[in-house]
């Protein structure tokens, strides 16, 4: 069956249509397919979030999506935001505004860390997961927080390469 | 001439948190991590990540099917591609561990050492540095990543299924370092 129902997200952003060549292409790694959107709802809609929301979630994958310079990536986080439940405070961080204004010790520190991470992960220290840990982040905010981090970054390289190689011959 | 061939350590990885602890883990935690009464030895790398077992495993999961899936691109080149992220990125755990498995998939040590003594713009034999430029810029920031590049790998002879291979191979590496280069750091491998 084919239709605009079997497109996924990687598809829509990376401008795949049903039925082209590299759609089909795909379709032969569905261990690729799958696995992304399984990775994909462990880090954003996770069964067990550690206090992690959502909605922050949401929030901090749009947040990285705009920094990395993927607009139409970020939409759909903030949609996924709007349909977790955003406040202000969520809309300044999805944003990327430099210091979400009301932002706790804690929600700071994610964000700093989430930016960081981002941009710059070769210069990650000891001191900035201590940071983490001194704004009250427990063992499994952490690791959650980086695999959320670190999903955003591999799915804007997936987009990236997947639209070149739309273009190509 | 130099005969000595170019060689790259092997490093072991220490968390900078404390990893779960397999006496006290929980059943989720002990199926992700595949402990059983026979197989109580786990890397401190997966008893760090095992505090969120949900993303540890679906990762885990995507990452082997990456990095070894039947077909596509050779595994050799997934391993450069993997290797050229890491550079990168500067972790070093996962380049060393990398390197040395891109060596013994393509024996080509005169790769790693131009990547480690000199870095990551070569020069390299033509289809080396088109694999070399693309994953570097896609590591870097994604929107350099140019069509040019892609079409020097198609120029080299790379279908578009391995291409997809390619980008899925620098892009976990975009994953997997964000993980290494921040939750820990490497050490050397302890003597026996």
């Amino acid at each position: 069956m084919m239709g605009m129902s079997d497109l996924d997200q990687i598809d829509i952003l990376s401008g795949l249509k049903p039925g082209s060549e590299l759609y089909a292409i795909r379709r032969e790694r569905p261990e690729f397919v799958e696995g992304t959107e399984l990775c994909r709802e462990t880090v954003l809609s996770p069964n067990h979030g550690f206090g992690l929301s959502h909605a922050l979630r949401a929030a901090l994958a749009s947040r990285m999506a705009r920094s990395i310079g993927r607009e139409d990536l970020a939409a759909v986080y903030d949609l996924m935001l709007d349909e977790a439940g955003s406040d202000a405070d969520l809309a300044s961080i999805a944003s990327g505004a430099e210091t979400a204004a009301a932002a706790d010790a804690f929600t700071s520190a994610i964000i700093r860390h989430a930016d960081l991470v981002t941009q710059t992960p070769r210069n990650s220290s000891r001191a900035d997961i201590e940071r983490l840990e001194k704004a009250g982040l427990t063992n499994p905010q952490i690791i959650a927080l980086s695999e959320l981090i670190a999903f955003v970054n591999y799915e804007a390289r997936v987009l990236a390469g997947l639209s070149l190689l739309e273009e190509v011959e | 001439m130099s005969t000595a061939r170019f060689k790259v350590k092997a490093l072991s990885w220490s968390p900078y948190i404390e990893p779960v602890d397999v006496a006290t883990a929980s059943e989720e935690q002990l199926a992700a991590m595949q402990v059983t009464p026979s197989n109580t030895k786990v890397s401190p790398y997966v008893r760090t990540l095992a505090h969120d077992p949900e993303s540890y495993v679906a990762r885990t999961k995507l990452f082997n099917a990456i990095m070894y899936a039947k077909g596509g691109l050779d595994r050799a080149e997934r391993e450069l591609g993997a290797l050229v992220a890491s550079a990168v990125n500067r972790c070093v755990y996962c380049a060393s561990v990398h390197a040395r498995r891109y060596v013994e998939l393509s024996g080509r040590e005169d790769v790693v050492e131009e990547i480690y003594v000199r870095g990551l713009e070569g020069p390299f034999d033509a289809r080396t540095q088109a694999i070399a430029d693309f994953c570097k810029a896609l590591s870097e920031t994604p929107s350099q990543a140019t069509k040019e590049q892609v079409q020097a790998l198609r120029d080299h002879g790379m279908s578009k299924a391995e291409i997809v291979d390619l980008v899925h191979s620098a892009a976990i590496f975009g994953w997997a370092n964000r993980l290494m280069h921040t939750l820990g750091h490497s050490v050397p491998v302890e003597a026996k």
